[in-house]
């Protein structure tokens, strides 16, 4: 896995706070793009929708549906935004494995391969977040963004992770949903459940997390008042 | 002990590294990520201090949660980052026998040497309109506070006047009082400003540039109602 190579000219630019990303795609080349990410592209530029992961992204509620796009009749220019502000990250993948929150993928040249897996119903259910990871594996680029600042740690040993705050982790790293602390901690420390990683691998981690926003937010929510109408 | 703030002011963290059975009290829901080994201990109170789960319990009741994680490093130090719900900015401050009031939604973590009285009642006698309570913080080492938005010193020499969801923090040796921001009550909820707080003295009050509330009530009223 590298950071210094890419198979495609790209750039990210706005990190960390509104990071988006300008990719060359060559001629005659494809890119997956996250569906309805893209903000611009030359006419260079054909999409078409492909069918990926089968029923499971059904599931996943969140859309691991991609979109190739691919420069036709010479190379082309594409500008990608994801849905929500934040950092964005690239590796180089090189037979490697990297595991992302399904959210968290923008993009990725055709060697890499992203399929939906299933994280067993305990792991997926306690951990608050989707019930699938998305699996690349392959030899390519790969961009995945975040809600928030990104942080990168190089984990020999054990490390422990708020479950709403990862985004991404290399194979290598074994992980179990557990409690901190003592039940206490479990109810009252505010963390809830955490991840505990082991192994050697690299870990990506967001400083924001959007549903704990959302659940900021939600007290603010007007009150229905009695007998008005519905909407 | 040493603290980082790393990627500020719009989506800050800190990094804090622990020496050898070093530890830091943090408020309960900031860890994001730290080193297997660490142990961590839930309470109501700064260690040492009395309180239990039942005083927890009574304030979660009045809508101020407030629970406090002790964070001990192993033998071999480790590190801890520490995050915030909302977007903004962090600051640390070096205490050294000072005290300040703090707004209890921007308080992040302190190390050991720190006080934090959760009784303070100086803003109690008055309706402050705002769903927060103040923090007593005193001592000698660190503290680390976040905002809203940017953070922002104001010195006060004199007089000063500062809405009350913008204050993160100020200066003990100040004094305040609640009051409105013009001439009479009803010019104060018609103008939106609600109740500020005049200060008097000298010292300085750390502002944040957004006021959490009115954002809040900005995104709620574009939601449906609640059921």
């Amino acid at each position: 896995m590298r950071n210094d190579h890419s198979e495609y000219p790209y750039k990210m630019q706005g990190k960390p706070d509104f990071s988006y990303l300008t990719v060359n795609i060559p001629a005659g080349q494809t890119l997956k793009v996250e569906a309805g990410s893209m903000a611009t592209m030359d006419t260079n530029i054909r999409m078409k929708t492909k069918m990926r992961g089968g029923f499971s992204r059904f599931l996943t509620g969140e859309s691991l549906f991609i979109n190739e796009f691919s420069a036709e009749n010479g190379p082309g220019e594409i500008g990608i935004a994801p849905g929500s502000p934040g950092d964005m990250d690239h590796v180089y993948l090189e037979n490697d494995i990297i595991y992302l929150q399904s959210a968290a993928f923008v993009a990725a040249t055709m060697g890499v391969n992203v399929e939906s897996k299933w994280q067993g119903l305990m792991k997926g259910f306690f951990s608050g977040e989707s019930l699938f990871l998305a699996r690349c594996s392959g030899v390519g680029d790969l961009w995945f963004n975040t809600y928030g600042a990104m942080m990168e740690i190089e984990v020999d040993g054990d490390y422990v992770v708020d479950t709403g705050h990862i985004v991404a982790f290399t194979e290598g790293l074994e992980y179990r949903v557990g409690k901190v602390g003592g039940y206490k901690s479990l109810f009252f420390s505010g963390e809830g459940l955490v991840c505990k990683f082991s192994g050697k691998g690299r870990l990506w981690l967001q400083t924001r997390q959007l549903g704990a926003f959302a659940n900021w937010v939600y007290p603010f929510r007007p009150v229905k008042s009695q007998g008005g109408s519905d909407d | 002990m040493h603290i980082d703030l790393i990627f500020q002011p719009g989506n800050s963290a800190a990094r804090v590294a622990l020496g050898p059975n070093e530890s830091i009290t943090a408020e309960g829901g900031a860890m994001i990520a730290m080193s297997g080994d660490m142990a961590i201990e839930t309470s109501t109170k700064k260690r040492g201090g009395g309180g239990g789960i039942l005083a927890g319990l009574k304030r979660m009741l009045s809508g101020e949660s407030f629970f406090l994680n002790h964070f001990t490093a192993g033998s071999n130090g480790g590190e801890l980052f520490l995050a915030t719900t909302l977007p903004g900015d962090m600051m640390q401050l070096d205490l050294q026998g000072e005290t300040i009031i703090v707004q209890s939604g921007s308080f992040v973590a302190c190390s050991d040497g720190i006080d934090i009285d959760l009784g303070w009642q100086g803003f109690k006698s008055l309706l402050s309109g705002e769903s927060v309570f103040w923090l007593k913080i005193s001592g000698h080492g660190k503290v680390v506070l976040s905002s809203f938005g940017a953070i922002y010193p104001q010195e006060v020499n004199g007089e000063y006047i500062v809405d009350s969801g913008h204050i993160v923090s100020f200066d003990e040796t100040l004094q305040f009082k609640i009051t409105k921001p013009g001439k009479s009550w009803l010019n104060a909820f018609l103008g939106g400003e609600g109740l500020v707080c005049k200060f008097e003295g000298q010292g300085t009050v750390w502002c944040q540039s957004h006021n959490p509330s009115s954002f809040g009530w900005e995104v709620g009223s574009l939601l449906k109602p609640r059921a």
